[in-house]
């Protein structure tokens, strides 16, 4: 028979302990396949986090930085949490996305943070935490993105919530989206995506007709 | 079977933390009873008096406790031949490209994970044995891993039921098998020792890179039970795994593009599958 068998990990180069200088110096200095390996265990070393941070701000490689943004995600402490707020603001979209998965992955721990960022006064950082609020569980969800809706003063923003809300949101988001759309009845496109969105919370609320 | 003990909200959440913190499985409070009625099987097998009695001694790993609690939270439903159209790409495309990058009669390597009680493997080594014209030519090392050990053992042994062959015709079961009592067959010595079987948990960086690296994996049907953070870390792990140039193949209803950007999408005429970006 022409297939082989060979004894598992014949192939294999081994896997020393990770040395933490010897992989925070190859994260800051290595060559790619080098920071990869690095990226893979730092966030989790002593101080670790810290130095993550400081090489997803220097990084160019997106699959290092994917890396670096899976170890933050990993570890999922309130630091970790710290160290990917800012690269929601990055000029470069990989980097944008990367922070936004990144917090996602960490699930309840970035929560208290991504609720925050519904204040932050930059309109395009408002937006994207509309879009990491609707990943959150709706009872926690939905009551965040109605006070947005309530005060927000950004169409482009109202209408990120307005997806969101039709996705997640239940009879008791109808007045809400009904005081926004009275709000911007000069913007028609949000009137319009608020239409197709008490639309679709009725729809659903009332069950397919006969 | 005796009642279910209810376990607490906090007893629930302390148990699938223990679980997701040693295979990445994700169990909410939607899947309680599929959890509870593990652990009493589990309790009942160790005779543990209550339900702080069996976690106590699941925490020390008491008599190799935690493999036990993991395999009975492993599904083994599989059977010879499933995703047909995916053996078809390997043979029609995945390797044509893979040996364009080899010395003729090179190695080509094959990676099942999880391959559950062996009826993946198997079905690739008799896929290339009957589809791939140039399956002498080449060393072709196939190798299953799976976190349960128990399911690693039923695959080293490589005796079947009659609903895991229902896919495969009659020649083909007569080719590779010999029965094995009324209802199981067994799988031919000489293909049961071109497959390699090995324990492993693919969230698990150590033992994945002792595997080295493969021209294909196989990773079906595995990923969609992990959440975010360990779908990541996997894809991370395979990206290692797989050789540059090398395809991965998930499960129909998995996508790799929404769990990581490291791999490129590759379209072919049976299948579409993910590749580890050529150097």
């Amino acid at each position: 028979m022409p297939l082989i068998r060979k004894p598992a990990g014949a192939s294999s180069a081994g896997v020393p302990a990770p040395n933490s200088a010897a992989v925070l110096l190859a994260l800051a200095s290595g060559t790619d396949d080098e920071r990869w390996a690095a990226a893979r265990s730092a966030a989790e070393l002593p101080g670790g986090v810290a130095a993550v941070g400081e090489a997803l701000a220097r990084e160019k490689s997106p699959r290092v930085r994917e890396a670096l943004f899976t170890g933050l995600a990993r570890v999922a402490t309130p630091q970790s949490v710290e160290v990917v707020l800012p690269f929601l603001r990055s000029d470069d979209a990989l980097v944008r996305t990367g922070a936004s998965d990144a917090l996602t992955a960490m699930r309840s721990v970035a929560w208290p943070a991504i609720a925050a960022l519904l204040r932050d006064p930059d309109t395009d950082v408002r937006i994207l935490a509309c879009s990491l609020v609707h990943d959150m569980p709706g009872e926690t969800a939905l009551p965040l993105l109605c006070d947005l809706l309530d005060s927000e003063p950004e169409p482009n923003v109202c209408a990120a919530a307005v997806d969101a809300i039709a996705e997640i949101g239940g009879a008791e988001a109808l007045p809400v989206l009904a005081r926004c759309k009275e709000r911007f009845a000069a913007t028609p496109f949000l009137e319009f995506a608020i239409k197709v969105a008490m639309d679709r919370i009725r729809s659903q609320v009332t069950g397919p007709r006969a | 079977m005796p009642e279910f003990p209810t376990l607490s909200e906090d007893e629930y959440r302390r148990l699938c933390e223990f679980l997701y913190r040693r295979t990445g499985m994700v169990f909410t409070e939607a899947k309680r009873y599929y959890v509870e009625r593990r652990v009493v099987e589990r309790m009942l097998a160790v005779k543990a008096t209550s339900f702080e009695d069996y976690f106590a001694r699941l925490r020390v790993d008491l008599r190799g406790e935690i493999e036990q609690f993991v395999n009975a939270f492993t599904v083994n439903e599989t059977y010879f031949y499933r995703e047909e159209h995916q053996l078809a790409c390997l043979s029609s495309d995945l390797l044509a490209a893979r040996v364009k990058a080899k010395a003729h009669g090179g190695q080509i390597r094959i990676w099942s994970v999880p391959c559950s009680t062996g009826e993946e493997p198997y079905s690739i080594a008799i896929w290339l044995l009957e589809n791939w014209p140039l399956v002498d030519q080449y060393d072709i090392e196939i190798v299953g891993s799976d976190i349960d050990t128990d399911a690693v053992a039923l695959a080293r042994a490589g005796v079947f039921a009659k609903r895991a062959l229902m896919r495969l015709s009659p020649y083909l079961v007569d080719k590779y098998f010999v029965a094995d009592g009324s209802e199981t067959w067994k799988i031919i010595d000489d293909l049961r020792q071109s497959v390699t079987f090995t324990a492993a948990n693919i969230i698990d960086q150590v033992a994945t890179r002792a595997h080295g690296q493969f021209d294909v994996i196989f990773c079906r049907n595995v990923l969609i039970y992990f959440d975010d953070t360990s779908r990541r870390v996997a894809a991370e792990n395979l990206y290692e795994n797989l050789l540059p140039g090398g395809y991965i193949c998930l499960g129909h209803t998995e996508s790799m593009s929404r769990i990581s950007p490291l791999f490129d999408v590759a379209r072919f005429a049976d299948a579409i599958v993910y590749q580890r970006p050529p150097v």
